[in-house]
């Protein structure tokens, strides 16, 4: 099976590092990536992709040397084998221009501020990888039991709406 | 494609190419070739290199091209026949092979059927025959080779193997999908299941029955997968919310896929293999009305339903002493939704109202099909995720079924067993324990496909005895297919239940091997009291 993974974007290795360490419950299913730049972020996502993989969630950094996020975030955008990866931006310094060019130009799902509690950030990826699940029409019932029981429970409801054939 | 993949496509083509190429006795042309259909679907149905309904689809094409009478096998096919030469009025000379003994003629007509006719033989004559008869022509065909294979070649039209796809309970089937593709799209079932459930309390006993007996409920008309995983979405909370060492968890966890499972075999649509068997007794005549179905199995769901009840409650009892479950929403009361109540209540009521009015439940299917579409309850969009992959499915197990029975396949395969030595009731107890065995490891649909055929013909035969009915044959074979849920692939309500990490696989294994068993039992006492008195 094709995995999913979870992509981490930050210029300060104590962030990669406490992003692994938050989400590490999640990694039996979803693999994480971590990259130290842009750039680097964008071979990353290559070679997943020679895999035959895929990446469901990017956690970005704004404020990095190179490209800045938000600019790594709209190039994303171009390529359409990303087009249903959630996009996370997360940052302490990003100014009201930088927002605006996120949510309009960047399709970002999310937004956390640094620093952020364990919980909430695994809440957050939680959130974004189920809805990730739902709509590249991967098998739910592999990932239910790491993301949103309930609504991947739903969707299968819906998925299966008369019988199956067992 | 995997090696695995490929080596199995290989030995299915072997398995197929096998029977033209071995003569075995007592088995016709044709049931030469339905075994090899029969030995490549039931390969490919349990292996499955390809998904089971494309081996349905291929079974039928299979049949098309080899067992009609438009298939290449018989339309390229020659049989070797000349005509008489003349040698005065109504005298004919023909060649030696074309007499038969007895002195007789076989003539072949256009449509390749073979009619006898007496000759007076006047001279034989190096290799040649003079004949007198007034009944020969100048364009009369006569057969040279009497043991020609096309001429007991006896094939039907490909319309027969078309039908397949709209036999009867397909269409039964269609109405039941669009009833519950219309239910969930208004969330009657949510709706339901949230009334239905207030009145059990808030004890965990009770709150666990409620949950059983709506599961089954709307499992009976609705997919058994669909109902798991909506009730899925009701359990979660509660779950979350109990103490990770208490063991009613499990079991909470546990009693939806069993009770979804179970709930299946209450109604002729509650699962595919109810279909496959009263789809394969219709082939011979045996109608099985839907009330008279749930007669038989309404009561075996109910005791069964209270077993895996005590059970769970026995084996996981619960800390807590109440239980809250919190369901929200209201009744969809737009005109659509009224419609599709109104159409739901009405085709359930007819299904079950038969006797009274005679309408055949497939019939009555066509209720929901043509007013909910005229009513726009449910649109193109909805029409498009029907699940037409299992009416394929059935599709192909129904003509696998009547193709084994009417070539005489299913009569053969039979044979090779001495089954008067079992005795009438061993010989239930064995298909019922082979089908929830098999449908273990394989889908139940196929389970019944490739079982049903055979224990129909069996209970036609006459072999045995007394005791055994056609129907109580076939019936416990649909009842072992759905009761076969001791493994989390067994069926899709297990995998989701088992996919929510509230449960680990020896729990499930436990207790589905424990409610198969006892579930036969039942089964086997009511075919010995209950069904008999049914007109079974």
């Amino acid at each position: 099976m094709d995995k999913i993974y979870i992509l981490c974007v930050d210029d300060e290795s104590d962030v990669l590092r406490s992003v692994t360490r938050d989400l590490a419950e999640l990694e039996d299913a979803f693999p994480i990536e971590t990259a130290a730049s842009a750039d680097e972020a964008d071979r990353q996502i290559d070679r997943v992709f020679e895999r035959g993989d895929r990446v469901g969630l990017v956690l970005c950094d704004h404020v990095m040397p190179g490209r800045n996020g938000v600019d790594f975030l709209i190039e994303l955008r171009k390529r359409p084998e990303l087009e249903l990866t959630r996009k996370v931006l997360f940052t302490g310094q990003a100014g009201h221009e930088d927002t605006v060019q996120a949510i309009n130009r960047a399709g970002i799902t999310h937004y956390v501020a640094k620093p952020w509690k364990r919980e909430d950030l695994l809440a957050v990826a939680r959130d974004e990888l189920t809805d990730y699940v739902i709509d590249a029409g991967v098998d739910p019932l592999a990932y239910m039991k790491y993301l949103d029981k309930g609504r991947l429970a739903e969707h299968v409801h819906r998925q299966n709406r008369t019988h199956t054939g067992q | 494609m995997n090696p695995k993949t490929i080596v199995t496509l290989a030995i299915g083509l072997i398995l197929f190419l096998l029977p033209f190429f071995i003569e075995l006795e007592g088995l016709s042309l044709t049931g030469h070739i339905t075994l090899g259909i029969f030995l490549l679907a039931a390969l490919f149905w349990i292996l499955e290199p390809i998904p089971i309904y494309a081996t349905s689809l291929l079974v039928i094409f299979l049949q098309i091209i080899f067992l009609s009478v438009q298939g290449p096998l018989y339309q390229l096919g020659q049989v070797p026949a000349t005509g008489p030469e003349p040698v005065e009025a109504e005298v004919w000379r023909i060649p030696a092979e074309a007499l038969q003994e007895g002195e007789v003629l076989l003539l072949l007509d256009e449509d390749r059927q073979t009619s006898e006719i007496a000759v007076t033989v006047l001279d034989r004559d190096n290799g040649l025959v003079t004949v007198e008869s007034a009944e020969l022509t100048a364009d009369t065909r006569l057969v040279l080779d009497a043991d020609h294979w096309l001429l007991d070649f006896d094939v039907p039209s490909y319309t027969s193997y078309l039908n397949s796809l709209a036999n009867p309970i397909i269409i039964l089937f269609l109405g039941g999908f669009v009833l519950a593709s219309a239910a969930v799209k208004y969330r009657l079932d949510r709706n339901l299941t949230r009334v239905i459930l207030r009145p059990f309390g808030t004890r965990p006993a009770m709150v666990m029955l409620g949950l059983m007996l709506v599961t089954a409920t709307l499992s009976a008309f609705m997919s058994n997968t669909a109902t798991a995983a909506m009730m899925m979405t009701v359990i979660i909370p509660i779950v979350t919310q109990l103490d990770p060492a208490d063991r009613y968890r499990i079991g909470i966890a546990l009693c939806i896929p069993f009770a979804a499972n179970v709930g299946g075999i209450a109604t002729p649509i509650g699962t595919p293999p109810n279909a496959i068997v009263i789809g394969a007794l219709q082939a011979n005549d045996v109608f099985i009305t839907f009330g008279t179905w749930m007669m038989l199995a309404v009561p075996l769901v109910a005791v069964l339903l209270f077993f895996v009840w005590w059970l769970l409650l026995k084996v996981y009892p619960p800390k807590e002493e109440k239980i809250v479950l919190e369901m929200s929403g209201k009744f969809d009361l737009s005109a659509k939704a009224i419609i599709l109540y109104v159409v739901f209540g009405l085709t359930v009521v007819l299904w079950v109202t038969e006797a009274v009015h005679g309408l055949a439940s497939s019939v009555v299917a066509f209720l929901p099909i043509a007013a909910l579409t005229a009513c726009q309850v449910i649109e193109k969009e909805d029409i498009r995720n029907l699940s037409w992959e299992v009416l394929w499915l059935m599709a192909g197990g129904i003509a696998l079924g009547v193709a084994m029975q009417q070539t005489g396949l299913a009569d053969y395969m039979i044979g090779l067993i001495r089954w008067e030595l079992m005795g009438a009731f061993l010989v239930i107890i064995v298909f019922g324990f082979v089908a929830a065995g098999l449908s273990n490891f394989i889908s139940n649909t196929v389970a019944a496909s490739l079982l049903v055929p055979l224990a129909i013909t069996l209970g036609a035969s006459g072999i045995l005895a007394e005791g055994v009915s056609v129907e109580i044959n076939a019936i416990i074979i649909a009842v072992g297919a759905s009761l076969g849920m001791a493994l989390p692939i067994s069926t899709p309500p297990n995998a989701i239940a088992m996919s929510t990490g509230m449960l680990r696989t020896p729990d499930m294994a436990r207790m589905g091997i424990v409610i198969g068993i006892v579930g036969l039992v039942i089964a086997l006492a009511l075919s010995r009291v209950l069904w008999p008195a049914l007109g079974l």
